[in-house]
């Protein structure tokens, strides 16, 4: 029985691929992946994850904005952001948009699964 | 995670994609440097690359991109203008991204490619530009606070804040000094400080005093730990927990404030305290247009498997058609027709599933052009026509060298400097065009430009002088018969070789690489109107049409491609020059050659009073092929013959037949040299 649902969504499939494993790893089910902001919306209500890693630079739709829609149908959705360093002012904003936590690209396995279980156990 | 090596081909493929991207955008930005879909553009897939390269140790690229980024965010923001100078530097950096890149896909690391100097001009570009983001490790305060007991913290609270306090604490508030302590590496500290504020907030807390201040934490001044003054209903034990449930936070400790001690703090200097809450700088990032496809990476050795299969399942048809035609089985014709249609739709889409459009190769030539430009100080429109046309992927990997051999021709040779132009009445910007198009089961690329076309009297002397030709001769041939002599190894008209078009490959190579994919060449010129070079190609190489012959009762194959005519011919219209056999057809003497013989079968016994003969035309040649018997034209799946048999050069190829038999694929150009 995994540990989690999750929904990874990163325009690059490298990150998809690279988060997938790490989740899957750590005892997580990755249950859909998302290229961009829209992608993300329909899956998280198609899917109704547990978590959602959503990266902050997409074509299409941001992530941020992604975030805020996500929020709105559903407000105690679980979402932590991906960002690169140097995004400092749109961490905040995504947290002020209602990501619970965010990580650090490039990812390191035992930060990413920390950030997952705190975000999932609180 | 130690095994890296699963991710590198999607690493790979979507680098690639990234760089061609930028490179695109790149080259648009030049024209219209304030562009900010461009700018962004290039802003996002650096970003994207940057984290990819990082995630998988590839610190080359990851360094080069970062600073590409940088040097894009400072455009994005208006603090740094777009020249040509500056394009060029990164150029330099994607060139070198895409070196590295070559050495992943093949070695698995970025191998030893000196990135220092491309790194430092970026570093130059980004130094002599006031920054406000620089290197927060560096700037911080050396008095940042030393570790103090938590008690010993002192939040030099004023009057005011006391007082605010003192009333939480009358209203049944609990009043916290908190110190949170980060782990050690954590990066955007300052965001996850944020997320600390918001847990406080989230659970009705309030925030009185930090130390540093809120200004110093939101601009990352601090190292690993800062403290906190809150006013907050909930318990001790609940708030750490709470704020231990973000991640990276190594330690929360916390410690109750009573209200005497509140009252004591009262009697310290009280300092002025401004509170300006830094407005954070969203940067808002421009939505663009930009379609995913959906797609699957498929490995194109897979989709040559499926072809091969296809084949097998053509051939299979084809047999069963034949015994059904032979034991008369009425019931069966029915299905088997239908069999026959969903063959040839499935064999449909496995071929256009291996095409690509030639954008492929085409993307890379504006950069060329571009670049070809500056270094020879010439002005080229170049425009691109038919991008969208798609091609058998292995043919698409093969024309991009013969076509970049005809580009730089084209600037180096075709197109004069601008004050030449204008002198002979042009635009002084020449024309440079490169399109494509299907033409029945070919595609055709053209590369044309409006230079100064072709001498053809000057190739007409060149000839002579190599002693290609006769004087003679030389006289009697048509203009574009003279062309054909440019596809003569080692005929250049230009003297001496020239840094631009001189070196690689010349057009004998071009011929060369198109003939061996099935294709041909040809050249229209005009003295200072311009050169048009026209490339025919077909559409895949997995499955030609062939012209079936027998040779002592067994089948061989000849491509149409190279199959100009047939014909019969009776045994004294064969005459000899100089020990070897010629026809005449309407009035041109053909050489012409046994097919049995090339290939050391035996002939026929008896006396042959009329031979059928299969004109080919290999180049500017042009031979009769003598065979026994003409079956005609059929589409067949090329096999390849296998180690054991590869040093037969006239024979290129076999091919399983309807009945199951084997028919043996002529070399034609091999045949005719």
């Amino acid at each position: 029985m995994a540990k989690g649902r999750i929904l990874v969504v990163d325009d690059a499939a490298f990150m998809r691929m690279f988060l997938k494993n790490i989740l899957t790893e750590g005892g997580y089910e990755v249950v859909g992946e998302a290229a961009n902001g829209k992608e993300a919306i329909e899956k998280y209500k198609e899917l109704k994850p547990d978590l959602v890693t959503m990266d902050i630079t997409m074509p299409e739709m941001d992530g941020i904005q992604a975030i805020r829609e996500i929020k709105k149908s559903f407000p105690d959705a679980n979402i932590i952001v991906c960002s690169a360093m140097g995004q400092q002012a749109m961490v905040i904003e995504s947290i002020q948009a209602g990501a619970k936590d965010f990580i650090v690209k490039p990812f390191q396995q035992s930060r990413v699964i920390e950030a997952v279980t705190k975000v999932l156990s609180s | 995670m130690d095994d890296m090596s699963r991710y590198i081909d999607v690493f790979v493929d979507e680098t690639k994609e990234h760089l061609q991207n930028m490179n695109g955008s790149l080259l648009k930005l030049e024209k219209e440097p304030d562009n900010p879909e461009y700018i962004n553009e290039v802003f996002r897939s650096a970003h994207t690359v940057k984290g990819m390269a990082g995630s998988m140790g590839f610190t080359r690229i990851a360094e080069l991109t970062h600073r590409v980024e940088s040097v894009f965010s400072l455009i994005r923001d208006n603090r740094l203008g777009v020249n040509s100078d500056l394009i060029d530097i990164v150029f330099e950096a994607l060139d070198l991204i895409g070196s590295a890149l070559e050495n992943i896909a093949d070695y698995g690391e970025e191998g030893d490619i000196d990135v220092s100097e491309t790194i430092g001009k970026l570093q130059t570009i980004l130094s002599l530009t006031p920054s406000e983001v620089s290197s927060q490790e560096e700037l911080l305060p050396s008095t940042s606070k030393k570790e103090y007991s938590l008690e010993k913290v002192d939040f030099e609270l004023n009057q005011f804040d006391k007082q605010v306090a003192l009333e939480a604490l009358d209203r049944g508030f609990n009043v916290f000094k908190l110190r949170i302590r980060l782990e050690k590496g954590t990066v955007l500290k300052s965001a996850r400080a944020y997320l600390v504020f918001n847990k406080i907030e989230e659970n009705k807390g309030e925030i009185l005093k930090s130390i540093p201040s809120v200004e110093d934490i939101e601009s990352e001044k601090f190292k690993d730990s800062f403290s906190l003054l809150i006013t907050i209903k909930m318990p001790l034990e609940k708030v750490k927990k709470s704020l231990l449930s973000i991640s990276e936070i190594e330690e929360v400790e916390i410690l109750e404030v009573k209200k005497e001690m509140l009252l004591e703090e009262a009697k310290k200097t009280q300092k002025k305290e401004e509170r300006k809450v830094e407005e954070s700088k969203g940067v808002s990032e421009k939505v663009e247009k930009h379609k995913v496809s959906q797609t699957v990476r498929v490995n194109i050795e897979k989709l040559d498997t499926l072809m091969n299969l296809m084949g097998e399942l053509v051939i299979n048809r084809s047999r069963i058609d034949e015994i059904t035609k032979k034991y008369e089985i009425k019931d069966v014709d029915e299905s088997l027709s239908q069999l026959t249609r969903i063959t040839l739709d499935l064999q449909n889409v496995v071929m256009k599933i291996r095409m690509v459009p030639v954008d492929y190769v085409f993307s890379r030539f504006p950069r060329v052009v571009r670049d070809l430009q500056r270094k020879l100080n010439k002005e080229v429109n170049f425009v691109i026509e038919g991008k969208e046309t798609e091609l058998d992927r292995t043919v698409v990997d093969e024309i991009g060298d013969p076509l970049l051999h005809l580009i730089r021709n084209a600037i180096g040779h075709g197109i004069e400097p601008a004050e030449e132009r204008i002198r002979k009445g042009k635009s002084p910007k020449g024309l440079l065009k490169l399109m494509a198009r299907h033409e029945g089961n070919n595609v055709i690329i053209e590369v044309q430009d409006d230079g100064r076309g072709m001498d053809v009297e000057k190739i007409r002397e060149k000839a002579i002088k190599m002693k290609l030709i006769s004087e003679s001769a030389a006289m009697q041939l048509s203009e574009s018969e003279i062309l054909n002599f440019i596809f003569v190894p080692g005929f250049s008209t230009s003297e001496g070789a020239d840094q631009i078009s001189g070196r690689g490959v010349g057009m004998d190579v071009v011929k060369d690489k198109i003939e061996s994919l099935s294709g041909s060449v040809e050249i229209e010129t005009a003295k200072d109107k311009g050169t048009t070079v026209r490339i025919k190609l077909p559409l895949t190489l997995a499955i030609i049409q062939a012209l079936m012959v027998t040779l002592n009762g067994y089948k061989y194959a000849i491509p149409l491609a190279n199959v100009d005519s047939t014909l019969t011919i009776k045994s004294e219209d064969i005459r000899k020059i100089q020990e070897q056999e010629v026809i005449v057809v309407r009035g041109e003497v053909l050489p012409i050659v046994h097919l049995a013989r090339v290939l050391g079968i035996p002939e026929k016994n008896e006396e042959v009073k009329e031979f059928s003969v299969v004109l080919v035309r290999v180049g500017m040649k042009k031979i009769g092929i003598v065979v026994d018997e003409l079956l005609g034209q059929m589409d067949i799946v090329i096999k390849s013959l296998g180690k054991l048999i590869k040093g037969v050069k006239e024979i290129s190829g076999a091919s399983i037949l309807g009945d199951g038999s084997i028919a043996l694929i002529v070399d034609t150009t091999s045949i005719a040299s």
